[in-house]
């Protein structure tokens, strides 16, 4: 009971905040409507029994990625002019070209016949997903931190190519 | 909540992240919409694992998840890099505006 309020409540908030980052017309704005919605969407996770991955979709998305994009919407975007700095090509259509587009995939997923399987996991997962990490998934959790190293002196080489020249 | 109303939200966040990414002038916006697509994924991942977990593996869609989570960090990192660099090279970083490829 007390989960289902939750999810409604954080995934009401995720659809709002999702749809103000979409047609704010305000970049600023709609920065700090994401950072809400990543939050939103965290809270979504632990009511799905996904306690660690809530905690990571928070310090890494709504802590890191919120703010970097912030950051970003600061300084490339004209600052003193914000309004109209999210602008759409094609603003009706745009809605038109959404609203279909969900409605095929609302369509697919009401269609199919899903396979549930009654035992819900909602036991504390850190200690399980570590296992899983280091045994199971370990050649990928490797790869993993190899990207964000290169990710990481890739972005460094792009900004400071853009400043040498 | 159900399986159904999960795929939902996330069906719902994966159309407003698409059309941000077709429609969206500004570099920065396009961003934006591609982590509400990479959102959508893992929601998708996070509801399958529990509503549907397979059989003694119960938290293999949260690990998916956790690997979606932090590709889009360095997908985000890198992205973020060259809207930078466009900004210094060009001034602007309307998309709509960028048509050289060598500047």
């Amino acid at each position: 009971m007390t989960q289902s309020v939750f999810f409604a409540i954080f995934s009401g908030l995720t659809l709002v905040t999702a749809g103000i980052v979409a047609l704010n017309q305000n970049l600023i704005r709609a920065a700090f409507a994401l950072f809400f919605c990543l939050f939103a969407v965290a809270g979504v996770y632990v009511t799905l029994g996904g306690d660690f991955v809530a905690m990571v979709q928070l310090m890494v998305y709504a802590g890191g990625v919120a703010i970097l994009l912030t950051f970003g919407a600061m300084l490339t975007a004209d600052v003193s002019q914000p309004s109209g700095s999210n602008l759409n090509f094609q603003g009706v259509w745009a809605m038109i070209g959404g609203v279909s587009f969900f409605s095929v995939l609302y369509y697919v997923l009401e269609e199919t016949q899903w396979p549930l399987k009654g035992t819900n996991y909602l036991d504390p997962t850190t200690k399980e997903l570590g296992k899983l990490l280091l045994k199971d998934y370990l050649l990928p959790f490797e790869v993993i931190s190899f990207l964000l190293l290169i990710a990481m002196v890739g972005a460094v080489y792009l900004v400071l190519k853009g400043e040498q020249e | 909540m159900s399986l159904s109303l999960v795929l939902a939200i996330s069906a719902g966040l994966f159309a407003l992240g698409t059309m941000m990414f077709v429609v969206k002038k500004n570099l920065i916006a396009i961003l934006m919409g591609v982590e509400l697509l990479m959102n959508a994924a893992a929601l998708n991942f996070m509801g399958f694992s529990y509503y549907s977990p397979a059989k003694g593996h119960p938290l293999d869609g949260q690990v998916f998840a956790l690997f979606v989570i932090l590709i889009a960090a360095a997908e985000a990192v890198v992205a973020l890099g060259i809207a930078i660099a466009v900004y210094k090279e060009f001034g602007h970083v309307s998309a709509d505006k960028l048509s050289q490829l060598e500047g």
